[in-house]
């Protein structure tokens, strides 16, 4: 074995295996509300927004308050440090980054899902009635 | 009837690409003169289909035929004919169809301008390509497989489900869904055309590998390939940038760059293209590049059909933003991933032992070695880029359900590799023009670049404050970069200024890397006591009304109209004026932000904008979004966005209110003006003893009850109380207490109530006592004549400072110039070599027919 290969492949496996050290550590997990109480950790959190539960931006605290429901049926409020992003309202579902504390989701980081604007039936439902 | 001929057109094109793929398979394997020609026919025709249907789509659309689903999705009938024409490609069908023209027109080119040895096995790649794209938008059942989404499908047949087409299957909608008004931009114009145009350009390099390896012709191939790939990398720069300042100038997304995965999608083609012209550019000179080329040029396509994949067939689902929703076609495109991949791996492996190598090893100190170990680091930072865009695939190795990297990985993986390029490049520019007998010459060639490179990186460092020991190094990496590069060039400009193309474009890089650090400090701009505020939550002495800590800090501030607020200790804000312009869409309003800068002393005002999203709003749920504005500056870009107001509070309230049928935009245009003369501007406020409240420019405080006695109270009182106010102008601090009266009389058999207004001077309004609520012991006050004066406007705005974005602008634009410079160069060469080829060709032909007659 030539010196150069040895230290090719000594590099390559060291690159590779922190590589995925540090990949495997970068990724969270999506999880329900319950799971992310219990954990406490920063977690995403996949559901649906509820409107016909209170919501709106809080001019004191500026942050945007709304209830929302995760694939689990439960429902906790999110505390969005930021404005209402772009086409919440539109969004099929929504992906909340945050902690949970004291039973509400603070969240820095929000994802709003909206498959460009796809399958909207509703006007159509209309018509019928 | 259109719809059916436009379904045919595809179907059609398809199948004639199938055609053109046999004849182009038997024109290369027996390299048959007639096949090929064939193919050209059959190949030619399917982009006439291909244009025939695409003709088709963009009149249904510009006709609005919503009984077509593709029209009824990304349209409507208020839509100006530019959008109409944009919605032509704004849905996934749709962009399919201007990939595979973009490819069309590239496929034509290559017919017309690739030599005789590879014309035939190349075009057999593109081709096939084709021949999967088209594969997308057949829509046809075959044995009980759907193949494809057609854009020509019906409404009707979408939505069959539905009740109103149940009873009535001719229905048609009268109106689409429209196209989301986010799209509603000049860009969209521009930018998925150019993307696409890279993406059927990087076919290209693709195309002749494959096409190198089955005809054994391993070394001619990069000549041509070679202008082609920096025209694929040009086309998906510019498209980079334009998507980059699309986010970051109009929607609001904050910043150029996230590492989305859609972006990540064109990224890594680019980098792997990059990577791809260096080992070809090597390989002029040198065998160990071979190989090398022939994988880069694959990859960079493959990436292209997996992120193609990523994003189209459902997978990323939560993680990105521009995801597509599946249509269906996941199998489809896992088909197609496994084609392009395949082929190429099958080939290269079958040709491997015979492909070129060197004789003996190159030396560590030579400018092969240093360009082909750059090109291997670019090959590193895109792997990193798409394990990172794999995370929902690879991700489930380490946990369930993964979610996408923080973008934190990215950064750090890609920051040391960026530093090793930059050293490299260097490196490889100082040795590609010029010959040093040894290392200690060459090493002391680089000595001034060095020194000069320090010096301007300590002095950056002591100017900017960056106190980060990488961010030091990766700093003087990009310095060293320009300088080196720099002085690279300006030799080169002397001699031969057509060749400065590889150093202008390092320079640029160099750049680049200045810009990306600026990412580092983007900070929020905010008042002293947001400012105080934020400090206290991170301290944990911030509790809300139920005892909870705080944790969350505000990054964003109301501004009340003229009322200066100092951010930063540097500059006086004041929010001035709201308007509703109606300038691009009913009901868009403008913004008036001024800025006195108190260093320099100057002053600037910014003008972002809000507006109603129409397609997706009703009367009863308005959707509002955010123009911000950028003022530009050299070192620090300013970025300014209103997130919320009493303007919009007032049009949503007025919307809610109306129960006419109205469309969304017609309430929008007409009626503010005259609900604003009717609509009573509040002038009451109604508080409890010790309780403040703000109106306007004024805060209102009614400290407590003050019972009258026998000798204060008017005549034929029954009762009567007066109420003690403080009312404070917060503008000129001035403060005043009054007293106002109300009192029960009893006159003529009757009580009436006695409340006097009291007019105050100093501020040039009536306060008058009106009534007390026993229930919840409120003292409700009128201040009559506020009106004119209390305009009760705010507005929650947001502004951050984020320095050297235009830094990145100009590294982009020096990328672009010197890919374009170099694209002129190399194109020049390949003409000059394919004419001499052909010349000699054809004199080798005479010379044979010569031999022939003779003999």
């Amino acid at each position: 074995m030539k010196p150069r290969v040895i230290i090719g492949t000594v590099a390559i496996v060291l690159f590779t295996s922190l590589l995925m050290w540090n990949f495997g550590n970068s990724l969270g997990s999506y999880v329900g509300f319950e799971e992310a109480e219990t954990s406490g950790n920063r977690v995403h959190v996949i559901g649906k927004w509820v409107p016909d539960m209170p919501h709106g931006f809080d001019n004191q605290r500026m942050v945007f308050n709304f209830y929302m429901e995760d694939n689990y049926g439960q429902v906790r409020r999110i505390s969005y440090n930021k404005p209402k992003p772009n086409n919440f309202e539109d969004a099929e579902s929504l992906v909340v980054v945050g902690k949970m504390r004291n039973g509400v989701m603070l969240s820095d980081d929000m994802l709003v899902k909206c498959p460009s604007k796809y399958n909207d039936a509703s006007n159509l439902e209309m018509v019928n009635l | 009837m259109i719809g059916t001929i436009g379904s045919f057109s595809v179907i059609i094109a398809f199948l004639a690409s199938l055609g053109a793929f046999v004849f182009y398979f038997l024109a290369a394997q027996k390299e048959n003169k007639s096949f090929e020609r064939t193919a050209h026919l059959l190949f030619g025709f399917h982009g006439a289909m291909m244009f025939l249907g695409s003709a088709l789509l963009v009149y249904l659309l510009l006709t609005n035929q919503f009984q077509y689903f593709y029209v009824y999705n990304y349209t409507s009938s208020d839509l100006s004919n530019v959008y109409l024409w944009a919605a032509f490609y704004s849905g996934q069908e749709g962009s399919f169809m201007l990939w595979i023209l973009c490819s069309f027109l590239v496929g034509m080119g290559l017919i017309r301008w690739t030599s005789d040895t590879y014309r035939a096995p190349v075009m057999f790649f593109m081709t096939m390509t084709h021949v999967f794209l088209i594969s997308m938008i057949i829509g046809v059942t075959v044995f009980g497989v759907h193949i494809g989404a057609s854009p020509f499908r019906l409404t009707s047949a979408e939505f069959a489900h539905l009740p109103v087409f149940i009873n009535n299957p001719s229905f048609i909608p009268a109106e689409g869904s429209g196209l989301n008004d986010l799209l509603r931009s000049p860009w969209i114009i521009i930018h998925p055309p150019i993307i696409f145009l890279g993406f059927a350009m990087m076919a290209i390099p693709f195309a002749y590998a494959l096409a190198s390896l089955w005809k054994r012709k391993y070394h001619e191939w990069i000549y041509p390939a070679l202008p082609w790939t920096l025209g694929a990398n040009l086309c998906l720069l510019v498209a980079i940038f334009l998507g980059g300042y699309w986010a970051y100038e109009t929607l609001s997304f904050g910043g150029y760059w996230a590492w989305d995965p859609v972006e990540n999608a064109s990224l890594v083609p680019w980098i792997l293209g990059t990577a791809g012209i260096h080992t070809m550019l090597i390989q002029k000179r040198s065998k160990i590049a071979h190989k090398a080329s022939i994988i880069f040029a694959i990859l960079a396509y493959v990436t292209i059909v997996y992120q193609t994949f990523l994003t189209r067939s459902g997978v990323l689902g939560d993680s990105s933003v521009h995801s597509f929703v599946d249509l269906g076609l996941y199998n489809q495109l896992l088909l197609f991933i496994m084609a392009v991949s395949l082929s190429g791996l099958l080939l290269y492996l079958l040709r491997m032992r015979e492909l070129p190598s060197p004789e003996n090893e190159t030396p560590m100190f030579s400018r092969e070695f240093f360009m082909f170990s750059g090109a291997m680091t670019l090959l590193l930072v895109s792997l990193v880029i798409i394990l990172g865009t794999s995370a929902p695939i690879i991700g489930r190795l380490f946990v369930a359900n993964p979610t996408p990297p923080q973008p934190q990985f990215y950064n750090d993986w890609t920051l040391p590799f960026a530093i090793a390029i930059a050293f490299l490049t260097v490196l490889t520019q100082y040795l590609w023009w010029n010959k040093y007998k040894d290392t200690e010459t060459f090493a002391g060639v680089l000595i001034t670049p060095t020194i000069s490179a320090s010096i301007i990186t300590v002095a950056l460092i002591v100017v900017s404050g960056v106190i980060n020991i990488i961010y030091m190094v990766y700093l003087f990496a990009a310095v060293f970069t320009i300088i080196g590069n720099g002085m690279v060039m300006a030799r080169l400009i002397k001699l031969t200024p057509k060749m400065i193309g590889g150093s202008v474009t390092h320079i640029g890089f160099g750049v680049l890397l200045i810009g990306f650090l600026g990412a580092a400090y983007d900070t929020p701009l905010l008042d002293r006591s947001t400012i105080n505020y934020n400090a206290a939550v991170e301290r944990g002495e911030i509790f809300d009304e139920d005892g909870f800590r705080v944790y969350q800090t505000m990054d964003v501030m109301k501004l009340d109209m003229n009322v200066p607020k100092r951010i930063n200790d540097r500059y006086n804000v004041t929010f001035t004026n709201a308007t509703i312009t109606h300038e691009n869409r009913p009901g868009e309003q403008q913004y008036r932000i001024e800025f006195e800068d108190l260093r320099t002393g100057r002053t600037f005002a910014v003008h972002p904008v809000v507006y109603p999203m129409i397609a997706n709003s009703s009367a009863g749920n308005m959707s509002w979004t955010v123009d911000p504005e950028v003022r530009m500056g050299w070192l620090r870009d300013i970025y300014v966005y209103v997130s919320g107001s009493s303007l919009v509070e007032k049009e949503n309230n007025r919307i809610e209110n109306q129960t006419t049928f109205q469309a969304v935009a017609d309430i929008l245009m007409n009626g503010y003006e005259e609900s604003l003369r009717n609509s009573e501007i509040n002038n009451l406020v109604r508080l409890r003893p010790g309780s403040t409240r703000q109106l306007g420019q004024y805060n209102i405080r009614f400290d407590r009850f003050i019972n009258m006695t026998e000798s204060e109270l008017p005549e034929n009182a029954v009762v009567g109380v007066r109420a003690r106010i403080e009312i404070i102008n917060l503008q000129t601090r001035h403060a005043e207490v009054h007293e106002p009266v109300y009192a029960i009389l009893f006159e003529d058999g009757v009580n009436t109530i006695y409340s006097p207004p009291l007019s105050i001077e100093s501020f040039g309004f009536d306060v008058m006592f009106e009534t007390i609520d026993t229930r919840t012991d409120e003292a409700h006050f009128r201040l009559i004549g506020i009106e004119e004066q209390v305009e009760d406007e705010w507005i929650i705005v947001a502004i951050e400072r984020k320095p050297l974005v235009s830094v990145v602008w100009l590294g982009t634009f020096l990328l672009m110039f010197g890919f374009s410079i170099a694209i002129y160069r190399r194109w020049g060469d390949e003409r000059k070599a394919y004419k001499r080829a052909r010349h000699y060709k054809d004199e080798q032909e005479i010379a044979d027919k010569a031999e022939n007659q003779n003999s």
